[in-house]
């Protein structure tokens, strides 16, 4: 909830100088990576600010947001070590401001030229006349792999008559099932 | 024949031109046909004429520039209403429309996969029917579509190179026991084709390809077709409504020009192309006192049976550096998993192919809503990073389809389409098969880790104004002509019957080549 006219505070249009620390302290927990530097993450506070200004309803749930962090624990939010705070953070993920935050700094942190850098990600490649003299297969950690077709016919339909590592359903086989459904293996979504 | 890409002008009143609607692979390739045989056409296309020095090798600056982003709407149970509520489909608003965002893996569909009602029976909740044509019908369109596209490993074109991506992927695929696995078939250059250069491996397939290495209709089709001085491209032209005469024949196109204007061209004959969201609306919004439901719709399946291919990606971690964006983003096909076999507890089959996202386009799609130290180690490691696409049929369902949503209008005031999808219960379990093969396949050769992504919004749409044999069954026949009126055609995936495990482009294009034969045949008959 937003209350706007009740707590004047609350129509600022500027954040305090305490409001900008407390959102660039979300968003380093948010997105955690220790190689990156501070500038990138600096500059998506700096667009998280300029976005708000765009929409009274986010300015309003993003002030209010920060100022009721504090609220959750006994410590100061700028205070807490990044586990306890990243577990304020899941209590408040599910918030307009919060979910705002999420994804301004989805769609802006990893476009960030120093984000990049810092992945080692090379980006536009055209001018420099592609890959094909700078390393488009320079993996040498294993074979040379074919680049042929087999030449052998491809199996239409009916198991394949060779042996082919694969994961396989326990319980029956009738075609519509979702026989993977039970069987305790990884969802869409999970990383093993 | 001039040698010029210039466009003709062709006078909107002119009632002898065949009316192209969509530049893409359907109407691209349709036209092109067309105007080689001198019959006289108008392509309208609803968004700019980029060309390869416009493109951008910057993924949202690119995405921004080409993807269809008018207004829609999403309902349903997949993942993507959630995600992507406005972007159910991730296809481009542009000259030749969705190939300049494609990648290039060309399979075609294999003989059963037209019989796809006879070969898997009747499934709970599936709207299977057999294609009124049969692989031996495609065949010969299919060598000239991948003679026209330049498809690896086909006729002679020589094999793309193995790029960092499909290195660990062809070795993962060859240690767990697969063989069919290859660089191709890829419809981009290996060696300079057909008066464009070779690849110079620079990544950025989905960006619209700066080197013009990649086959599209925008640097194929449409410069030819420009040459024979024949086809009056309009670029920037939204088709809104077809007309038809009191007869219930087709006899025009309204389209809102570059300036907002409405405008009306006169047709002999009208093909639309529009992809497979786009063209059952434009039917429905031409709906009349003759055609209450929709233009072409007394079979009611106009904008039903929408398919979109079971898709999921798997992108795996490893102690040592891939790069996978260096390179032909998808030149790289395992087919072992493409059969029909009901063993694996799901009918069709699926393909499995190299996939390669930057930095930004990772972050939005590998696990969207996602945050915290979990999704950030998704980015983390990047260098060390190998991607996988899965693509395999999807269940036709009579209740996945689109509608107008008259709630909501675009910039035009027209209702926006909505796009209602649930998965059916064999999409879900060829998916759970396509994500542990993909997790076994990099595990074998040592991922740390694997994640399995849900599927993006959709590249390939079809099945949303289908071919069927009989008129109460589909919306077209088996030259993608209207069932109810004849001189209107369908030219895109929308009249796929079935979506078969292939990737979708190549067969738009046969069936494309294939219709424009019967449509000047028909017309020197004087039956069009």
């Amino acid at each position: 909830m937003v209350f706007p006219a009740k707590y004047s505070s609350l129509n600022a249009l500027e954040l305090s100088d305490e409001a900008r620390r407390i959102l660039t302290r979300i968003i380093r927990v948010s997105f955690p990576h220790a190689q990156f530097p501070d500038g990138p993450y600096e500059r998506m506070t700096e667009k998280i600010i300029e976005a708000s200004a765009e929409s009274s309803w986010f300015r309003m749930a993003l002030t209010q947001g920060l100022m009721t962090l504090d609220t959750l624990s006994e410590e100061h939010f700028l205070e807490l070590p990044d586990d306890r705070a990243l577990a304020v953070l899941k209590r408040v993920a599910d918030l307009e401001f919060f979910a705002f935050i999420r994804r301004t700094v989805v769609l802006n942190l990893y476009d960030d030229p120093e984000v990049q850098q810092a992945l080692g990600y090379e980006g536009e490649s055209f001018s420099k006349g592609g890959y094909i003299n700078r390393g488009f297969n320079d993996l040498d950690w294993l074979p040379e792999p074919r680049i042929e077709e087999s030449g052998e016919p491809i199996q239409d339909q009916g198991p394949l008559p060779y042996a082919v590592t694969a994961y396989a359903p326990e319980t029956s086989s009738k075609p519509v099932d979702n026989v993977l459904g039970d069987s305790g293996i990884i969802e869409e979504g999970s990383t093993r | 024949m001039s040698s010029k890409e210039q466009s003709a002008v062709h006078d909107h009143d002119d009632d002898s031109v065949v009316v192209v609607i969509g530049s893409g692979a359907g109407g691209g390739t349709l036209a092109h046909e067309l105007v080689t045989k001198g019959v006289k056409v108008v392509l309208l296309e609803a968004g700019p004429y980029l060309k390869n020095e416009d493109y951008h090798q910057d993924e949202w600056a690119a995405f921004n520039q080409m993807a269809w982003l008018d207004p829609r709407t999403t309902s349903g149970s997949w993942r993507v209403a959630r995600d992507f509520p406005n972007l159910p489909a991730w296809i481009v608003k542009a000259v030749g429309g969705t190939t300049t965002h494609w990648s290039g893996a060309t399979p075609r569909f294999k003989a059963h996969e037209f019989k796809a009602r006879s070969t898997y029976g009747r499934i709970d909740g599936a709207n299977l029917l057999d294609w009124p044509i049969s692989l031996d019908d495609l065949a010969p369109y299919y060598d000239r579509a991948e003679k026209k596209m330049g498809s690896t490993h086909r006729h002679g074109r020589p094999a793309l190179p193995a790029n960092n991506n499909y290195k660990v992927f062809a070795n993962g695929a060859q240690r767990l026991g697969y063989r069919q696995y290859a660089t191709g078939p890829y419809a981009t250059n290996a060696e300079p084709y057909d008066g464009r250069p070779a690849s110079i491996q620079d990544g950025f397939n989905f960006q619209g390809d700066k080197n013009k290495s990649k086959w599209s209709t925008m640097v194929s089709e449409i410069p030819k077709s420009l040459r024979t001085g024949l086809l009056d491209l309009r670029p920037d032209s939204h088709a809104v409504q077809v007309t038809h005469t009191a007869a219930g024949k087709v006899d025009g196109v309204i389209y809102i020009d570059s300036e907002g204007n409405p405008q009306r061209q006169k047709a002999r004959i009208v093909a639309v192309a529009g992809n497979s969201i786009e063209t059952p609306r434009l039917l429905m919004l031409s709906a009349s006192p003759l055609f209450p439901d929709g233009l072409a719709n007394s079979s009611g399946q106009l904008g039903r049976n929408y398919m979109r291919h079971t898709t999921g990606s798997v992108y795996a971690k490893f102690d040592r550096p891939v790069n996978m964006h260096r390179g032909e983003t998808m030149a790289g096909l395992i087919a072992d998993e493409s059969r029909h076999d009901p063993d694996r507890g799901f009918c069709g089959g699926y393909y499995m192919e190299t996939i390669a996202l930057g930095p930004a386009f990772l972050a939005s799609f590998v696990e969207p809503g996602g945050w915290g130290p979990e999704f950030t180690a998704l980015l983390d490691d990047y260098l060390n990073t190998a991607g996988m696409w899965i693509t395999g049929e999807d269940m036709p369902q009579e209740s996945n389809r689109i509608t107008l949503n008259s709630t909501v209008t675009d910039r035009l005031g027209l209702p926006v389409p909505n796009v209602h999808f649930d998965d059916h219960a064999n999409d879900l379990a060829m998916r759970s098969h396509g994500y542990q093969q993909g997790s076994l396949l990099f595990e074998a050769v040592g991922a740390r880790s694997t994640h399995h992504t849900p599927p993006y919004p959709s590249t390939h749409n079809l099945g949303t104004a289908r071919m069927s044999e009989r008129a109460e069954d589909g919306v077209v026949n088996q030259f993608g002509q209207a069932h109810d009126v004849s001189n209107l055609f369908i030219s895109d995936g929308s009249q796929f019957t079935t979506g078969a495990a292939a990737n979708p482009t190549l067969t738009i294009v046969a069936l494309a080549i294939r219709q424009a034969e019967y449509i000047v045949e028909q017309m020197a008959q004087a039956k069009l």
